[in-house]
């Protein structure tokens, strides 16, 4: 009897890299005294054989392992978006760390098994691994958050983000377990198989309702966003950053993939459901960001913003959506670690340096830096000629398409609320002078990571067709 | 009512009470103590679903394991015994209707609605399950399997990190 096949071993390879080198980056950390640097390195590595692995599969269009997951295509792309994601906030992290004397190996370890979650999750085929996934991501996420184990912000933000996220999973859990009871699978290609029949029982939409009560927790849509603010404030900057960017990309991966499932019915009041759950998160998200001091917080808010804009692309259900969702993501993850890179830079002990005023007259003092940070925020309000318009045109398009016209405006409207607090911090860096003479340290790390965000964030926003002929052969 | 019945409401009416004891009581030693007879509770309705692997691993892992832990965990805390550790509930209102109407509609589903397995129940005849469970976590379900060992790995790599002594630099003042 055989039990793997090719395509198995090479449709989980990016898995099973990552697990290979976090399990050496463990050893080495182990064994190895002051190893920090040296885990570091080894991580990185890891990760670049596990992009290596995704793109080579990338051409294949197949599951592995009895359906559990997807090889290729949807799944390649966002594993290599993830992985990116982690390389860069690993390289934010290095500078940060060593700065707060924070810096251990088991940071990176648990990137590299947060990521593998993450993997995991865009490669989903199955409702288990797409379980197993967010619990993975997530379980390394609260260590992650509470990752300064001195602080009290850092303490009750892995608290919090546990409990709350903790709660989440049952739901999550629940709802497949529904669905499974109406259906006898968890496999998600079988159940579309049976469509319509499964949707005429209700307890088949309430087990999806409870599934979306899930995921939104996860990508942090209102009224599921309570915990946002105090998480990405508490935990530790390039935490933050990780989290922001690689979290919500690898929920929204699974969400739209799971989600296309009983958006194949095109269900009208499911897509009103999602449509009143993207237009909430838009309003509040927007509206609690007005009053905003500390940036931290102020780009919790956002995210949640942002996260409601996308549920636009799946509540459309169209391929202009889900290819929105994606274009936006990568614009989104792109410019978040170059803003959150910005603001670890910045910051100073204790959680100094993070309000606004503390970046007046920064324009005079590091001009690349205020506008690399300038591009950042238009690019977070939608302005061309930087990525972030082209994602947020193709979503407002989408809900057009879907004769969700009311949502389109919506959207745009809040935006406008939003340009508010994204065009506040040029303000203070370009027109307010400075009050703190404090020299401002770069460190070559972070700060090539971040030139590298904001070049990515031009590039795909003046030729974002390098993008979308790639997505043409996913969705 | 026939005697199946009769034996699912027994081990229903026992972990629901002794669920509730778990979430009302204000001491943590009967809190604990009483989540042996949920756990029991929950053991004995998979024995009536013929489950018998699933019955077995319940009372070994969470009986045997998890809550033998947990009293050890609660006894060697010194001075939890006697303080009462639930704090005041907020917004008891608002939380009661919603769980109200969570449980209204989830209840009223769950009364009208035809369960996929329910056709089939009765038919079967009594056998082990154990041995199908446990070809499927080596064929078809490998991944997941293999994944779920992963997941303990990072909450070991996690605890130790949170819980080892070296290098912090504390702004929590000690407890003395």
């Amino acid at each position: 009897m055989e039990f793997f096949s090719p395509t198995d071993l090479l449709g989980s390879s990016p898995i099973l890299a990552l697990g290979l080198f976090s399990l050496i980056a463990l050893l080495v950390n182990a064994f190895l005294k002051n190893s920090a640097g040296m885990v570091f390195y080894v991580s990185a590595v890891g990760i670049f054989v596990a992009i290596g692995c995704s793109i080579y599969t990338f051409p294949m269009n197949a599951t592995a392992f009895s359906d559990m997951l997807l090889v290729g295509g949807y799944a390649s792309f966002f594993s290599v978006l993830f992985l990116v994601i982690a390389l860069f906030s690993m390289f934010i992290a290095k500078p940060y760390l060593e700065r707060e004397q924070y810096h251990y190996g088991e940071y990176y370890v648990l990137i590299l098994l947060a990521t593998i979650g993450m993997v995991m999750l865009a490669s989903s085929a199955d409702l288990i691994t797409a379980f197993l996934g967010i619990e993975m991501m997530s379980v390394s996420f609260y260590v992650l958050a509470g990752y300064f184990r001195g602080k009290l912000s850092s303490n009750e933000s892995a608290l919090k983000y546990f409990l709350l996220g903790a709660f989440a999973t049952g739901f999550l859990l629940y709802g497949i377990a529904l669905i499974y009871g109406t259906t006898g699978t968890t496999n998600l290609l079988r159940i579309v198989t049976m469509y319509p029949q499964p949707f005429n029982d209700p307890l088949h939409i309430i087990g999806w309702g409870l599934i979306l009560i899930g995921f939104g927790f996860k990508v942090a849509a209102v009224p599921f966003h309570m915990w946002v603010p105090d998480v990405y404030e508490g935990a530790p900057t390039p935490v933050t950053a990780f989290m922001s960017t690689g979290g919500k990309a690898a929920a929204f991966s699974v969400f739209l993939m799971t989600f296309s499932v009983p958006m194949s019915m095109r269900d009208e009041r499911l897509m009103t459901v999602l449509a009143v759950l993207a237009a909430a998160s838009m309003l509040l998200g927007n509206w609690f960001g007005l009053s905003q001091t500390n940036l931290k917080r102020m780009l919790a808010y956002s995210s949640i913003a942002h996260a409601g804009y996308m549920i636009i692309g799946i509540a459309s259900a169209t391929p202009m959506g889900q290819q929105g969702i994606a274009f936006y993501l990568v614009s989104y993850a792109l410019t978040n670690l170059g803003a959150f890179g910005i603001i670890a830079m910045m910051e100073k002990e204790n959680g100094g340096n993070l309000n606004y005023e503390d970046y007046a007259g920064l324009g005079k003092r590091k001009p690349a830096l205020a506008a690399l940070l300038a591009m950042f925020m238009f690019s977070l309000t939608g302005i061309p000629p930087f990525a972030g318009f082209i994602g947020k045109y193709y979503l407002f398009a989408s809900a057009v398409q879907s004769h969700m016209t009311w949502l389109a405006i919506f959207g745009v409207i809040t935006s406008l609320f939003s340009t508010y607090y994204y065009l506040r911090i040029i303000v203070y860096m370009y027109f307010k002078e400075a009050t703190n003479h404090e020299e401002i340290k770069l460190p070559g790390l972070t700060f090539a990571t971040v030139i590298l965000c904001g070049a990515g964030i031009v590039l795909f926003g003046i030729v974002p067709s390098l993008i979308f002929d790639l997505m043409k052969s996913i969705f | 009512m026939n005697m199946y019945e009769i034996i699912f409401y027994f081990f229903a009416f026992i972990t629901v009470a002794s669920a509730s004891v778990v979430v009302f009581s204000r001491n943590i030693i009967y809190a604990a103590f009483s989540l042996l007879f949920t756990f029991f509770g929950v053991a004995g309705i998979y024995v009536l679903l013929n489950a018998d692997f699933l019955a077995i691993t319940q009372l070994l892992i969470y009986v045997g394991g998890i809550l033998v832990l947990l009293l050890f965990g609660v006894m060697l805390t010194t001075n939890t015994v006697n303080i009462d550790i639930k704090s005041g509930s907020m917004n008891v209102l608002a939380a009661a209707s919603v769980v109200a109407a969570l449980a209204g509609l989830l209840g009223g589903v769950f009364w009208t609605s035809d369960w996929f397995v329910s056709k089939q129940m009765g038919e079967l005849p009594a056998q082990t399950t154990s041995k199908e469970i446990g070809t499927a976590l080596i064929t078809t379900h490998v991944l997941p399997f293999e994944i779920a060992s992963v997941i303990l790995l990072v909450a070991i790599v996690g605890a130790a990190m949170m819980a080892r002594r070296e290098g912090i630099k504390s702004q929590i003042p000690s407890s003395k």
